[in-house]
């Protein structure tokens, strides 16, 4: 008797709380967890209570046959105290009424989730033999569940134990035939219940997956002729015979690798996932097939085999059989993995890959421009399709159709760089993949970057978007072109039969015109005029209604349209007026539908020259760049002002440029490039003219910005730079002229810190300058003066330097520069003036000291100097300001003298003397101290 | 043996020393044939700032260095030798000059120096 009389303060705990015995049966039978509802049923009275529980102890047959099974099946049964009131309770009714209610209630079949929930939890059903239930966590050895009722909030703990599940399940079979009030035991009345969910998703997902049209378009009566009438074999298809011929080649060279060898593994399930551990030939598929047996083995280890399942996987099983027969060479896959479509709207490219794949027996996943398609989502996809095979039915290997993967550019990027980077890790492991193969089959599973071992069909509609660039050399790229006229006439001619709708061909020959052989639109069209109990009106096509899916042309069909005039192949429709307007509508369309305005007239000005347009009096061209002008004005307005709705007023004016220099023949189009390179060049000389401007003194730089000094001083400069009258000799060969020359030269290139610089030419630039030296080292201005008066085809007229003229330059002024930078302060200070009017006054007043010091040679004086100066600056401590005063003017002094000897020919003498004004040098040693301790004697203090 | 230390400054206490304590060496220029007298050996400035910092400017070099008080102060004696008593022994008297409590330790890599010195307030010490 496991049901102890509760103490007074749980019953008065319980007291508000009653139960439906049925819920509780159920729950019982289900292992439900607690909590259960707990109905508050305010009649219940604690002397019911009582004699409920004195009569229970009263009659032990009844309980006796009852509880044993509670026992077996209750793993919760003294959970909580709320087993003991529902008991009571259940006392109330008469006790042979209550068995028989209980145990009918008891088998009936219970909700098949539960049972599924019971199956998943395996391991954490608990024994009720071993239920230990206390309120006190601490009282309990081992795991513990701790357990509150929902309104009183008490909690107990309960012990865990874990089991296994299957002889949980048999306990329930044994229990069941000891109650054999049913004719099945319970576990085969779960085991149907299961199986038909499981048939019903495997119709389920069979029916989405069959995209054939099946008896069901009578039913659904509204639905589109395109869906309807859409090609679902391989014969049927209406675009060009040689591209779906390839197509399908190309997913037949996947055969190999895809359904390789799975037909020999799947006769016997077991044994052929035991032969794919030992011999791993084809990982993925063992993989999947794997994952599957795993995910089966549940179902199959108690209970017999699904007979659906086994059905499937049969049916599987003969289904690649044909296809392998169909296809039994062994061959790899085929060397570009992804397949790229890509054409216009509405000709069929989707339906073309659906129906190749098909017919090569893959089954289709089609990612969307309306699925998420960010690079993750896109990753998991892709690894679905090519590691996973499906469960149910429709065990065909996918096949992963990517549509519209230009559409969002950033998105489709993603997708782009997953299937790159697949397809990449592939061709980076294709050497050792033997041996991996060989070695670990599951650790090679786990990899991130798995290698692409599915078809994956692309479709794009324009194949130039930058986003494609990648995938566009890895693939195998097909262009849709459209298909003839007739053939679609004859189709959609089929489809009016069909739907009992009159049409006469030429008519729909229009329509398949307008559109462009776009079938989408033009059965649309159709549909909508059949719904409404229109005619096709040929007249009219243009104003009806053609619902065309949304498009852009790439921007070299924009120029072409612009540039190119259609040949009025029908003269006929009668006024100009209306071709033009409709011309007019077209084109303004066109570009605005495309928006990026900028590169268009981007295009249009680079190409609009190049056109062959007989334009005598240059009207045309002006016109059109006045256009052009336009353009740049608007564009530069809207982005000062942020007026964004003014860009509406841009794609008008694209069209008096068609209608004025529009030509028959096709034009050769180019990418605008100038602008960018124009763009690039500009901020690059900016830089180094900025970079330059630094370098300049201030004194000089402040008066020179670099815009007026390129539009205005470039020239006169270089004029003064190079000088014609300089001859490249030898100093001393130089006349007093020629020198005053030189150094003011110097001067004014150290000033402006010009200098010559060892230089690449390249063959360009050297063809620029004939002048130069064409070998390949030459020297230049280092800031390329010369570059900013040469333009192209226009030769300057400024004398440019010999090379050994140059040579020498660049060595004064290299020479010049250390003679400032030692020189001090004090000798920049006093420069300035001098530089700035170009005196040749110092020039010449240096080179009469250097003669000086030729005549008389200094060799003794320096130090002498020196001396003097030190005796002068003695430390007066009293007065700091007077001794720093004589220091600086010693130094003044000291300069001036050194500066006597400034002369470019004597830099000897400099040296020396520089030398000779620091006396005593000193000589760092690094790392130790040289300091010798030795020891002295006193003596020698005395001696 | 007695030797005699006489400190000659009783009145105007003692005058104060200083060693310029160097890593390296200071050279005559080859010149002057190792001669070093009446040559300007450097400048050392003491920067006005807070800390006692000073420079040495010796040839090309800037040294940097600081004051360090040493734990045992020094005198620099003066060895005088006496004839007393018209004898012919000498009598050797050590003398103190000075008093050394301090170096001014130079003790980094010195900063090489090219064009003109800009030292703020220079007080100069010749040694």
């Amino acid at each position: 008797m496991e049901f102890d009389i509760p103490l007074p303060e749980e019953l008065e705990l319980l007291e508000a709380n009653s139960y439906y015995p049925e819920e509780e049966d159920d729950d019982y039978l289900n292992f439900e967890e607690p909590p259960y509802p707990y109905p508050i049923d305010g009649d219940e009275e604690k002397e019911e209570e009582r004699e409920a529980n004195l009569r229970r102890s009263e009659s032990p047959d009844i309980n006796g046959c009852k509880r044993p099974r509670s026992i077996v099946s209750d793993p919760i049964v003294n959970l909580d105290e709320g087993s003991s009131p529902a008991a009571e309770k259940r006392s109330k009714i008469d006790d042979n009424n209550r068995v028989e209610m209980e145990d009918e209630e008891w088998l009936r079949p219970p909700p098949i989730k539960k049972v599924v929930h019971v199956m998943e939890e395996e391991e954490e059903v608990i024994i009720p033999q071993e239920t230990i239930l206390s309120r006190y966590a601490s009282e309990i050895d081992g795991e513990c569940f701790p357990i509150t009722a929902p309104d009183g909030g008490d909690r107990v703990y309960a012990k865990f134990n874990r089991a296994l599940g299957d002889e949980e399940v048999k306990k329930l079979d044994v229990k069941a035939k000891s109650n054999g009030l049913i004719k099945d035991p319970i576990s085969v009345l779960l085991e149907q219940s299961e199986k038909e969910a499981f048939n019903k998703v495997l119709q389920a997902s069979s029916e989405d997956q069959n995209e054939s049209i099946t008896a069901e378009t009578s039913v659904m009566h509204e639905r589109l002729w395109v869906d309807k009438y859409s090609p679902s074999s391989f014969t049927e298809l209406l675009s060009d015979e040689q591209t779906n011929r390839e197509v399908l080649l190309w997913l037949k060279q996947w055969d190999a690798s895809v359904f390789g060898s799975e037909i020999r593994s799947t006769t016997d399930e077991v044994l052929s996932a035991l032969k794919r551990h030992s011999t791993p030939s084809h990982r993925q598929k063992s993989d999947s097939a794997f994952t599957r047996k795993k995910q089966f083995s549940r179902w199959s280890k108690d209970s017999s085999s699904f007979p659906k399942n086994s059905d499937a996987s049969d049916s599987n099983a003969t289904d690649n059989h044909d296809l392998r027969n169909k296809k039994s060479k062994l061959i790899g896959p085929p060397e570009q993995k992804i397949l790229l479509l890509c054409g216009p709207p509405g000709l069929g490219k989707t339906t073309l890959a659906h129906v190749a794949a098909k017919h090569c027996g893959y089954r289709v996943v089609e990612i969307n421009a309306s699925d998420e398609r960010s690079a993750a989502a896109i990753e998991t996809r892709i690894l679905d399709v090519v590691q996973m095979n499906s469960v149910t039915a429709d065990s065909r290997p996918k096949c992963l159709v990517i549509d519209e993967i230009d559409g969002a550019l950033g998105d489709g990027k993603g997708a782009v760089d997953v299937i790159l980077k697949m397809v990449l890790a592939e061709k980076k492991h294709a050497t050792g993949k033997e041996n991996i193969d060989n070695g670990k089959t599951s650790s090679k599973k786990e990899r991130r970057t798995a290698p692409l071992s599915r078809p994956v069909i692309c479709i794009c509609n324009d194949l130039y978007v930058p986003a494609l660039r990648p995938l566009r050399q890895i693939a195998k790229v097909h262009v849709f072109v459209q298909p003839t006229v007739s053939r679609v006439v004859n189709r959609l001619k089929y489809i009016c039969n069909m739907e009992g709708m009159k049409t006469r061909s030429f008519g729909l020959s229009a329509l398949a015109d307008y559109t462009e052989c776009d079938i989408r639109s033009c059965l649309n069209t159709l549909q909508f005029l059949n719904k409404k109990n229109e005619t096709l009106n040929v007249i009219d096509i243009g104003s009806q209604v053609v619902g065309r899916k949304d498009m852009s042309k790439s921007l070299f069909d924009i120029w072409k349209e612009i540039f190119n005039k259609r040949k009025m192949k029908r003269e006929r429709s009668n006024d100009a007026s209306g071709s033009e307007a409709k011309k007019f509508d077209f084109l303004h369309s066109l570009v605005s539908s495309r928006g990026d305005y900028d590169l268009i007239f981007d295009g249009i000005h680079e190409n609009v020259l190049q056109l062959q347009y007989h334009d005598p009096a240059m009207d045309k061209t002006v016109s059109c760049l006045d256009c052009l002008g336009t353009s740049d004005l608007l564009h530069r307005y809207i982005m000062r002002t942020q007026q964004m709705h003014l860009y509406a007023y841009l794609p008008s004016l694209v069209i008096p440029i068609h209608r004025r220099v529009a030509q028959i023949q096709r034009p050769t189009i180019q990418w605008p490039k100038s602008y960018h390179r124009c763009r690039t060049l500009l901020v690059e000389k900016q830089e180094s003219l900025r970079s330059w401007h630094h370098k300049i003194p201030p004194y000089i730089g402040r008066h020179l910005s670099i815009k007026s000094f390129v539009e205005d001083s470039v020239s006169p400069l270089l004029h003064i730079l190079s000088p014609p009258t300089l001859r490249p000799v030898a100093s001393h060969l130089l006349s007093e002229k020629q020198k005053d020359q030189l150094a003011s030269l110097v001067m004014l290139m150290h000033s402006y810190s010009l200098t010559y610089k060892n230089v690449k030419l390249d063959p360009a630039m050297s063809n620029l300058r004939e002048g130069a030296a064409s070998d390949a080292s030459a020297l230049a201005l280092d800031p390329h003066l010369f570059d900013f008066i040469s333009f192209k085809g226009r030769q300057y007229k400024h004398h440019v330097l010999t090379l050994a003229m140059k040579q020498v330059l660049a060595h004064e002024v290299e020479k010049q520069k250390i003679l400032q930078a030692s020189g001090g302060r004090s000798g920049i200070l006093s420069k300035p003036p001098e530089i700035k009017k170009i005196n040749p006054d110092l020039v010449r007043k240096t080179i009469a000291a250097s003669k000086e010091s030729h005549k008389n040679p200094v060799i003794s004086k320096p130090p002498s100097v020196s001396v003097e100066n030190a005796t002068t600056s003695k430390p007066k401590p009293s007065d700091v300001k007077k001794a720093s005063r004589t220091a600086l003017s010693f130094f003044d002094r000291f300069r001036k003298s050194r500066k006597d000897y400034e002369d470019p020919e004597d830099v000897q003498k400099r040296a020396t003397a520089k030398r000779d004004s620091r006396p005593l040098l000193f000589k760092f040693n690094e790392g130790f101290t040289n300091a010798v301790k030795r020891p002295v004697r006193m003596r020698e203090f005395l001696l | 043996m007695e030797i005699r230390v006489k400190c000659g400054c009783g009145e105007e206490g003692c005058s104060e020393w200083t060693i310029v304590e160097l890593q390296g060496v200071v050279d005559s220029q080859s010149s002057f044939q190792g001669s070093v007298q009446n040559l300007e050996i450097g400048r050392l400035c003491h920067s006005d700032s807070s800390q006692e910092s000073y420079t040495f400017t010796v040839g090309y070099h800037e040294l940097t260095g600081s004051k360090v008080t040493l734990k045992k102060p020094l005198l620099v004696l003066k060895k005088l030798q006496k004839c007393t008593d018209g004898s012919s022994e000498k009598e050797t008297e050590l003398q103190v000059v000075g008093i050394i409590r301090s170096k001014i330790l130079f003790k980094t890599r010195p900063k090489p120096l090219f064009s003109g010195i800009t030292s703020l307030f220079c007080s100069c010490l010749l040694l």
